[in-house]
């Protein structure tokens, strides 16, 4: 085995990897901060955040409706002393979101890896397989589910509709890091192997970074897709597996609650607040290596 | 060679096996009672009756669906290409930014509110007495509110909404991988800029075009809560279709019948994409595409 | 080496997909464990007060766990596909109708619910596709009627025909729900609203396409509360709990909601428990808590609804309701069509589906 470290190979620089890396764009000029893009992209966050805010506005609304009643922490107070089956909910979303993000991450980035790299038989099968499940109408996954799952005698609950929620996440992910591959040059693997790196080297030190932008998408993605799903959730819960997308589509006859913006608003502060925490985090970690 | 190819083919197998087979278990046989169901007879309850028909492709061809089959494709087409349009400069802003984890997580987290809050959020921005018209009218550049809401224009605009990260992400992906000398190099040679692009950056980028047009296209299509609420009296879309035809009309068969069709007609399209695209590549010779057909290490 | 590797990759993965689904597994073990004395119940959302729930938990010394639904049709296109688990389930009457026929509920015991005996002669005789509750239990009857701004609409008919009113055009919604717009149709031309009378339902087919659909702005079954809350829509036809509760108590008074007196087509949501229940004595108990007079009075109060199963608990209520029994005297449940429903839903194809 060579003590040749085959990362070297990758045309960016080595330290922190993935999407904390300072872009190696950086390097060439054309990087005007008034630049045509940069004015779309902060227009689309723009076209983002517009709902956020009204959504804000509202769980500070006085009254119900849609019209401005008065500045009132009410909808707050009930979300901490009187939602408690609303927290339930949350839980089972937070969990299946967490759980089945990371599984189809995992799945689906491996097997992107196989298909794009290595020829198989089999390889076109488990290609056309893994698009599908995007392709076909939610209502259908989920009644076919529902009717398989029964068939096979498995509960509904929190571990079938985490089955389903990886089911569909999975071409997700899939798609995302075999598009990141399609871009990879792939002379860097043999060149890798031809130094003497083992299969686990090359995995490690020259696959997994190159695509580690297409894994973090992707579970983003998936994180995603999962919390907002209702159709297919609908028909695979079972008793007591409510989970936030269910209890606020359920509202729906009697009017949805501004609980629930008070919750996004709560949840959007705490992802910010950890965001940052992780950030100080990591740069302790950056700087002790 | 030959231990290439062995171990080419037990590698490929090991990292792709896992994620075929629970497709295969937890989706591939669904898609076969699926498959089952639309050729039998409907269950007047819902489900189906255990005798085979031809009712449900019969069904399908009914001047009112085609109607409504008609005015998907051009919400869909609209949507998409919009979507599309703001997704490039996106991705490439992002690709080329310092700050690419700060910028993925503001694309990501609007979307961690449930999409329903979200919705009703535009029609509080859209209605007549909304945000949007209130301010064009406080700046006179109005003085009768515009129809935003329930109208077709609305489902566009949200649905852009809904499905932009996911055009963004795939776009950004590639972008980021991308060699931005060559664009140096394109204009070294006297390109200009929009020139550069053009002939250089996309055509090096396809993959993730391709797949951002998969995913925002496919759901879009699918599309079921949006014309629900932001439409109008006549925004329904295929996506309205096929859940009435499970809950209200408890046709199953027909249904199904309509998701297989649809299925089969994107995947034709998507693997119809692919391919052209993957010939595209090894003929412009860039990739070096050997190494995945094997053996010729 | 390599295969090792690999091996080890392979387990990875699988451990960490079975290190959550353990997680999910646990969870249900241990909901399993204590489950003897819980009782799920699957409602349309906020339809029991939290409050009973609590009191109801208490007393029993029970836990009850709830989901929800949205529709009677999402609701029992998933009990139709297999075991729920649930012990109660609030239907309306068609889908009673329709689950009875299946067989999908269990018979009620009525001695065990010796508070049935407070069910309206009313609502037991609108109840025809059960009337000696052998399998379900009312919870409540109400219908669905129109909510008018009258701060910006002062002359209007109070019947159906608001919605031929061409000077309120682009103003008014009515439900997206194929049997209530096509039931006041029907009721407004003095038809029954479960007609399968070819030539009456072409008519009514005619007065919404022709005189209704043109004034509407959207068929809304979801956001019309909100809506006419906004001042969005100056006519809804709707529920009025969803309509009051969107709207601040002061201005209640600019709100005019009533059931016109035609009649149109009514519901009767009741408890029923289905087959493969495991608390079926639990169920009982809940059930007969439930129509406890002090107990109907506070889900009445929370809603503001009429008495229109209960003859006791008006005596015990504190708030007066948005609209009386009496309204409903015209109105008729809307039944489980069988296989006419294919000819509503011709019908309905061509207000929905075509411009």
């Amino acid at each position: 085995m060579s003590s040749l470290d085959p990362s070297f190979l990758i045309k960016a620089p080595t330290h922190p990897v993935g999407v904390y890396k300072v872009s190696k764009n950086q390097v060439f000029k054309d990087h005007r901060r008034f630049g045509f893009s940069n004015i779309v992209l902060v227009l689309t966050i723009l076209f983002l955040f517009t709902p956020l805010i009204v959504v804000i506005t509202y769980s500070f609304n006085s009254s119900k409706g849609m019209m401005w009643t008065g500045f009132s922490l009410k909808w707050y107070a009930a979300l901490l002393f009187d939602s408690e089956e609303l927290w339930r909910a949350f839980l089972n979303s937070f969990i299946i979101a967490i759980s089945s993000s990371a599984v189809a991450t995992v799945l689906a980035s491996l097997a992107a890896v196989g298909i794009k790299w290595y020829s198989f038989k089999g390889r076109q099968f488990i290609q056309t397989l893994s698009f599908l499940p995007m392709v076909l109408p939610e209502v259908i996954i989920g009644i076919s589910m529902l009717i398989f799952f029964t068939a096979i005698k498995l509960p509904l609950g929190m571990f079938s509709i985490f089955i389903a929620h990886t089911t569909f996440n999975l071409p997700f992910v899939f798609l995302l890091v075999s598009a990141r591959l399609d871009e990879f040059d792939f002379t860097i693997l043999e060149a890798a192997r031809d130094l003497g790196a083992s299969e686990r080297q090359t995995l490690m030190k020259v696959i997994v970074p190159s695509i580690m932008p297409g894994v973090m998408s992707g579970l983003l993605m998936s994180i995603t897709m999962s919390l907002e799903d209702f159709v297919i959730t609908f028909f695979v819960s079972g008793p007591g597996s409510t989970t936030l997308p269910l209890y606020v589509y359920s509202m729906i006859r009697y009017g949805v609650s501004p609980v629930i913006n008070a919750l996004s608003f709560v949840l959007i502060l705490s992802i910010i607040l950890l965001a940052f925490a992780l950030r100080r985090f990591l740069k302790v970690i950056a700087a002790s290596s | 060679m030959m231990n290439n190819r062995k171990r080419e083919i037990r590698l490929g197998t090991t990292y792709s096996f896992p994620m075929g087979i629970w497709l295969f278990i937890f989706f591939l046989v669904p898609l076969l009672i699926i498959i089952l169901y639309s050729f039998m007879k409907k269950g007047l309850y819902g489900g189906v009756e255990w005798e085979f028909s031809l009712a449900a492709y019969r069904q399908m061809f009914n001047p009112n669906f085609m109607r409504v089959l008609v005015r998907t494709i051009v919400v869909s087409v609209a949507a998409t290409f919009f979507t599309m349009l703001l997704a490039l400069p996106c991705g490439y802003a992002m690709a080329r930014s310092r700050n690419q984890t700060l910028l993925l997580a503001l694309i990501i987290i609007p979307f961690w509110t449930n999409s329903l809050i979200r919705i009703y959020a535009w029609i509080a921005i859209l209605s007549s007495e909304g945000f949007l018209n209130e301010t064009l009218k406080f700046f006179h550049i109005i003085s009768e509110s515009l129809p935003l809401i329930y109208n077709q224009g609305a489902v566009v605009t949200v649905l852009i909404y809904m499905y932009i990260p996911f055009a963004i992400l795939p776009i950004f992906t590639t972008i980021d991988k991308f060699d931005f000398q060559l664009l140096e190099a394109a204009r070294d040679v006297g390109a200009n800029k929009t020139r550069a692009i053009i002939s250089v950056l996309l055509p090096n980028i396809r993959s993730g075009i391709i797949t951002s047009f998969i995913f925002t296209f496919i759901p879009i299509f699918g599309a079921y809560t949006v014309p629900l609420l932001v439409g109008g009296k006549d925004s329904y879309m295929i996506g309205n279709i096929i859940v009435d035809q499970v809950t209200k009309t408890r046709n199953w068969p027909l249904a199904s019948a309509f998701s297989l069709i649809l299925t089969l007609l994107s995947t034709l399209g998507v693997m119809w994409m692919m391919v052209s695209s993957a010939k595209e590549r090894s003929q412009s010779g860039k990739k070096n595409p050997s190494f995945r057909q094997g053996g010729n290490l | 080496m390599n295969k090792k590797m690999h091996f080890i990759f392979i387990v990875i993965i699988f451990t960490i997909s079975i290190v959550f689904t353990a997680g999910c597994a646990k969870e249900e073990a241990v909901k399993k464990q204590s489950d003897t004395n819980t009782l799920y119940l699957y409602n349309w959302t906020y339809y029991t007060p939290e409050s009973v729930i609590e009191k109801f938990e208490e007393e029993f010394n029970a836990k009850v766990v709830l989901d929800y639904f949205g529709s009677n049709e999402d609701m029992f296109a998933k009990l139709k596909a297999g075991g729920s688990g649930y012990d109660i389930v609030f239907p309306s009457q068609d889908y009673v109708s329709i689950m009875m026929t299946l067989d999908m509920l269990t018979p009620i015991d009525l001695e065990k619910i010796p508070n049935s005996r407070y069910i309206s002669d009313l609502a037991l005789s609108k109840a025809t596709y059960d009337p000696l509750m052998n399998y379900s239990v009312p919870y409540f009857m109400g219908a669905a009627g129109i909510a008018v701004n009258t701060k910006k609409v002062t002359d209007y008919p109070r019947d159906w025909s608001i919605f031929s009113q061409t000077k309120l055009k682009n103003r008014m919604s009515m439900l997206d729900d194929m049997r209530e717009v096509m039931g006041d149709a029907l009721a407004h031309l003095g038809y029954s609203v479960n007609t399968t009378d070819e030539k009456e339902l072409k008519e009514a087919q005619q007065l919404i396409n022709g005189e209704w659909k043109p004034n509407l702005t959207k068929f809304d079954a979801e956001g019309f509360a909100k809506s006419f809350s906004s001042g969005e829509f100056y006519v809804v036809q709707g529920y009025a709990e969803a309509i009051f509760e969107e709207i601040e108590e002061d201005r209640w008074d600019d709100v005019d909601f009533f059931l016109p007196e035609e009649g149109g087509p009514m519901y009767l949501d009741s408890m029923v428990i289905p087959k493969g229940a495991k608390h079926i004595e639990l169920a009982h108990q809940f059930i007969d808590f439930i129509h406890r007079p002090e107990i109907y009075a506070e889900f009445l109060d929370r809603f503001r609804f009429p008495s229109s199963v209960h003859t006791e608990a008006m005596n015990y209520t504190t708030k007066e309701p948005f609209y009386v029994e009496s309204d409903l005297a015209n109105y008729e449940l809307k039944n489980d069509l069988g296989e006419n429903l294919a000819a509503y839903d011709e019908i309905w194809q061509t207000v929905r589906y075509t411009d």
